[in-house]
């Protein structure tokens, strides 16, 4: 398992904490203490905790050793460059889906609460997350298989 | 849609030159292992930058190495391949025909 292989892996695992910490909090303020901005704080936690993962890779980067070995090629630049083209475009069918669901449910007449902005755009960073590291696993599975030299 | 293959003798090339790794190769060449692994199994074309680096590590021509061909034929005795428009001569090519 390479570097990029590891981050992807990280990148399907990070949504699950991404989701359920700063969820669980805001929908702890949203009903104990009826605080109608629980979303926009749910949406900071996450960007705040996701940031602190990012940091991570950079951070060791800087404290640990520099390698002597290649860890970044083309091929790996081809497969982040395609992986982030499959999460744009799962990003934006989920962002139609996300204009058009309320829109059938409630009708050309109906209204919905501006809280589901923020909440989409947290689904959103969930989906892109999701979407990047499967692309990237499914690239490294049909054309990564490690052999014996 | 034409499928075109690339065929490669990496394999071969590295126990020819004192059964080298494909670990020593990638440094040789500044890729990853997985990048040689990917390239010897045919699974992933490399650039010509990194075809022509991988042919300098085993120090012989680039079509030593890689060989070309369209359709999935195999190439014919005179070296030429199954595609008839690249075995025009040169002076064809110049004058578009």
């Amino acid at each position: 398992m390479n570097s990029q292989t590891r981050d992807a892996c990280l990148g399907l695992l990070l949504p699950v904490p991404l989701l359920l910490i700063p969820g669980g909090v805001a929908v702890f303020i949203a009903y104990d203490k009826g605080i109608s901005f629980a979303p926009l704080l749910m949406f900071a936690g996450t960007v705040t905790w996701g940031g602190l993962f990012w940091l991570a890779p950079f951070m060791s980067g800087k404290i640990g050793k520099p390698k002597k070995k290649v860890s970044f090629d083309e091929r790996d630049l081809l497969i982040h460059k395609r992986a982030v083209m499959a999460a744009y475009v799962v990003l934006w069918l989920y962002f139609v889906a996300a204009c058009m669901i309320p829109w059938c449910i409630v009708g050309p007449h109906g209204s919905v609460s501006v809280n589901i902005m923020p909440l989409a755009l947290l689904g959103g960073l969930i989906v892109f997350t999701l979407a990047q590291g499967l692309a990237t696993l499914v690239q490294y599975g049909r054309g990564g298989n490690d052999g014996q030299g | 849609m034409a499928k075109d293959d690339i065929q490669n003798q990496i394999r071969r090339l590295r126990f020819d030159h004192g059964e080298m790794t494909q670990q020593q190769l990638a440094d040789k060449a500044g890729v990853t292992r997985q990048t040689i692994i990917a390239i010897e199994a045919g699974k992933y074309a490399p650039s010509l930058p990194l075809a022509f680096r991988i042919a300098a590590a085993f120090s012989v021509p680039l079509e030593d190495v890689f060989q070309y061909h369209a359709n999935g034929q195999p190439p014919k005795a005179d070296g030429k391949t199954g595609d008839p428009k690249l075995n025009r001569p040169a002076s064809a090519h110049k004058r578009g025909t």
